[in-house]
């Protein structure tokens, strides 16, 4: 009796003291992901053909639908599957695609006269004709489809008309015969040529859109390079290298898989483990990893992303249709002190264009900057001294940054009187909820470049044309007469010193009227593996993975999908929406 | 209750043990803010953090003794006031269940019939739902970030167990003789209620309410650590955890220390209701 008593006690105090030690040593075992990439090329030159090629994102897509998409998830799977009549080469210069060369512009600079390749095929097995090219147009910038990419084609002649019902077709789309077709522009846009290289401008068949009035979006018919197999969603989505496709050659790998909702974190390990080909976002811990490793320096791509980060105010709601308001929290963000706390990956910036484009002016007066007594005396003119009454709620997607930015954003305007109530939603209802005019009334918000002008930056933020009511890229719902008829001028400039001098006048206003807080341009870092070959860092289309090829060993191939079938792995990961 | 528990729980040494990792815990959680070396939200982005971004270590600035988190805020002020936050959840939602499971389970237990019914099946449907989800669900839908709905939320929903064992009990006790005596001298319900059969069902309800705290500790740290517990930035344990984890591989600290605290908090508050359960109803 008594020595079971004992045996008792020093069970009752070991067995505690087993389970952690159990506990620590597995963590300590567990196997830590490899410092140098696991796999190294084969070292071949020549573009070899097969293979999966398996990347990710953090949230996932919203549509496939070329004329609605309007967010770089749903941009880097629409890539995949549809082409334009132009595109962007590796210096970021416009290259005919559908095209068979670039359009022929008439003298005035309002027309333009596209050849279409001939022979190119969509998916369904039909030709791409000019008629296709018209029908798209037409059906994207109609009145019933709420495409964000309206604004960018407003100076096609008869569009207004058209929009308005008045009119069934646009009378600046001519159709000149099968392969040709001729666009006149009311004005001389400097910008249309970019508009028709967005996705906005993809050709798409008719007759999918009349199958699916409802659901185009999930079935996707384009003439690019992959089609859709499977799309899992929340999950994963599969693409199937289309054998038609007309481009000889291309595209190299068979299989392209897209893993939606997939964590930084896991992606980042198994990148490293090998079973993930490119990775595109980095938790701090791992962004440090792949800065001071060596082994990887090869195969990271680090370069100054055009794009711009900023706290977005909502001009149409309390407190914010007040300017001084709107200052007060310009000033008062330490941008310093975030780009600290993120690693250095946010080049703080305090005017709407970045560096890269015409109309960054470096001297820039107004330019926003952290100054917490200018941004105090701003609380003042407005009329709050002790700070705002109410509390602010702050919009922005959910996810690790999102918290860092938010947290960082709440401690710099406590310090105005400003206290922020932190509202994460996924990135889907981010884009849905933030554009309508009376939701939110703060938010982080972002844009990436869409094309190589700042058109595309203050047009689509700031011009009152984008404050529609729904679907809008003008997320703060600023509306300046001024600005939207500078903006307009600037766009048909045809003299590139006088634009650029009426770029800057707009940053002036843009700075004075703070829609925005300026705050970043990002500092981008992406890695792919030793044997993806062919990639470059597209400027302009994020993640263009179109074609790349894999020079992977035989044996390596085998291993890699023996250790890991990346669908098991996808099935295995399917993080939630919390 | 039972003059000899004190002496049987004294000489457990589990319990003393569990007892004191608890008296520990509670006491860092309530005296350790006022003792904190700074406020707790305050970041330090200019001296806390290193020009690469990565945060100070214990011990590399003198007045931050356990270094700074990923946006450049003192750790232990902030490990306190976690701590604060985290018991403070843990004791108001437990108090709160222990209240309504105390009240469910006498009146049940006691009336018997349509009361005991109605009360019964509520408590399986509790019991059936899948905790978190319900609570995650529910936290989305009121919308109101404040600390009280997450007492409230916490306590409302875990009563089920305690209402359960007191029910129990309470069916025994109602039988013995002196509550019948009782009965039988004409007392009103209310003073058989509170004089006779309250003082019998406590002690197991000491026992689970004990527990529970380790419970909702668990409950709150996960739930704060999903981004749906206590709102930024004030910390708690649960989302300190979630807050380090981007900087895991880098500082492992940022999660063993928070990871460790509530596995302390827990396994006192286990070790603790243990030993309560045998001091106050011993079987042999």
């Amino acid at each position: 009796m008594r020595s079971t008593r004992r045996t008792d006690r020093v069970l009752g105090a070991l067995i505690p003291l087993a389970v952690l030690a159990a506990l620590i040593t597995s963590i300590a075992v567990a196997p830590e992901p490899p410092d140098a990439p696991r796999y190294a090329g084969a070292g071949r030159e020549e573009p070899q053909y097969g293979g999966t090629f398996v990347f990710f994102h953090e949230s996932n897509v919203r549509s496939l639908d070329p004329h609605i998409a309007f967010d770089e998830l749903s941009g880097m799977a629409i890539r995949l599957l549809f082409d334009g009549l132009l595109d962007y080469d590796e210096e970021t210069r416009l290259v005919p695609s559908l095209a068979r060369e670039m359009p022929r512009q008439s003298e005035d600079g309002l027309t333009f006269t596209f050849e279409l390749r001939e022979g190119v095929r969509f998916s369904n097995g039909r030709e791409l004709t000019a008629e296709d090219v018209r029908w798209s147009l037409e059906h994207m910038l109609s009145p019933d489809v709420p495409s964000p990419g309206s604004p960018y084609y407003a100076q096609l002649e008869g569009l207004a008309e058209y929009r308005q019902g008045e009119a069934g077709h646009i009378s600046g789309i001519r159709v000149v015969d099968r392969y040709t077709i001729e666009l006149r522009l009311t004005a001389p846009d400097q910008t249309f040529l970019n508009a028709m290289a967005m996705p906005f401008a993809y050709p798409v068949p008719r007759e999918s859109y009349e199958a699916h009035p409802e659901d185009v979006a999930s079935h996707p018919v384009g003439t690019g390079p992959f089609v859709l197999e499977a799309w899992e969603r929340g999950s994963r989505l599969v693409f199937r290298k289309n054998e038609g496709y007309w481009r000889p050659g291309k595209p190299y790998v068979d299989r392209m898989i897209y893993l939606e909702n997939t964590s930084r974190n896991v992606a980042v390990m198994r990148f490293r483990n090998g079973d993930l080909d490119a990775v595109l976002r980095f938790s701090p811990a791992d962004y440090l990893f792949f800065r001071s490793s060596e082994a990887w320096q090869p195969y990271l791509f680090l370069e100054p992303k055009v794009n711009l980060w900023g706290v977005g105010m909502n001009c149409g709601m309390e407190p914010f249709d007040d300017v001084h308001v709107r200052r007060a929290v310009a000033f008062a963000m330490d941008r310093e002190g975030w780009s600290r706390a993120r690693q250095g990956r946010y080049q703080p910036t305090g005017q709407p264009i970045p560096p890269q484009l015409i109309g960054y002016d470096p001297d820039l007066p107004t330019a926003h900057r952290f100054d917490l007594e200018r941004a105090k005396e701003e609380m003042r003119l407005a009329g709050y001294p002790d700070g705002l009454p109410e509390e602010v709620t702050l919009w922005y997607s959910a996810g690790e940054t999102g918290q860092y930015n938010a947290e960082l954003a709440q401690a710099d305007l406590a310090r105005i009187g400003i206290r922020l109530r932190l509202n994460p939603v996924s990135f889907a209802a981010w884009l849905e909820e933030t554009g309508k005019p009376h939701r939110a009334q703060m938010i982080l918000t972002g844009w990436n470049m869409d094309f190589p002008d700042p058109s595309n930056f203050l047009d689509s933020l700031f011009h009152s044309r984008a404050a529609t009511a729904a679907n809008a890229s003008n997320r703060t719902f600023y509306r300046n007469p001024e600005l939207d008829d500078l903006l307009d001028r600037a766009r048909i400039e045809r003299d590139p010193r006088r634009r650029e001098a009426m770029y800057r006048e707009a940053s002036v206003v843009l700075t004075e009227d703070a829609p925005w807080a300026f705050m970043w341009n990002d500092l981008h870092l992406e890695a792919v593996q030793p044997y993806v070959k062919g990639y470059f860092q597209n400027k302009v289309f994020s993640q263009d993975y179109r074609f790349v090829w894999l020079d992977l060993p035989r044996r390596a191939v085998a291993e890699r999908h023996a250790v890991v079938p990346p669908a098991a792995r996808a099935a295995l990961f399917p993080v939630g929406a919390f | 209750m039972d003059p000899r528990a004190w002496r049987r729980f004294r000489k457990n040494k589990g319990a003393v043990a569990g007892l004191c990792l608890v008296g520990l815990v509670t006491l860092t959680a309530f005296v350790g803010p006022l003792v904190a070396p700074h406020p707790p939200d305050q970041q330090f982005r200019d001296t806390l953090l290193r020009d690469d971004g990565t945060p100070v270590e214990p011990l590399e600035r003198g007045s931050h003794l356990l270094g700074a988190d990923p946006i450049g805020r003192d750790e232990l002020s902030r490990l306190l006031d976690g701590g604060r936050v985290s018991m403070q959840v843990a004791f108001f939602a437990t108090g709160l269940a222990v209240l309504v499971g105390l009240f469910v389970g006498v009146t049940s237990g006691y009336f018997g019939g349509g009361v005991d019914m109605v009360s019964m099946r509520t408590v399986d449907v509790l019991l059936s739902l899948p905790f978190l989800l319900v609570a995650i669900a529910i936290k989305r839908v009121i919308e109101n970030t404040a600390l009280w709905t997450l007492y409230l939320l916490l306590g409302l929903l875990l009563w089920t167990t305690l209402a359960r064992v007191t029910r129990a009990k309470t069916l025994q006790v109602r039988e013995l003789e002196f509550v019948q005596a009782a009965r039988a001298l004409g007392m009103s319900q209310a003073r058989i209620l509170f004089r006779h059969v309250l003082p019998n069902v406590i002690g197991p309800a000491i026992v689970i309410g004990t527990t529970l705290v380790a419970q909702v500790i668990i409950i709150e740290s996960a739930m704060s650590f999903l981004g749906i517990g206590v709102e930024a930035p004030q910390a708690s344990w649960g989302s300190m955890l979630r807050e380090g984890q981007e900087m895991m591989s880098h500082s492992p600290r940022l999660v063993l220390f928070p990871g460790l605290l509530i596995m302390a908090a827990v396994f006192g508050f286990n070790l603790l209701g243990e030993g309560l359960r045998d001091a106050l109803d011993p079987k042999d």
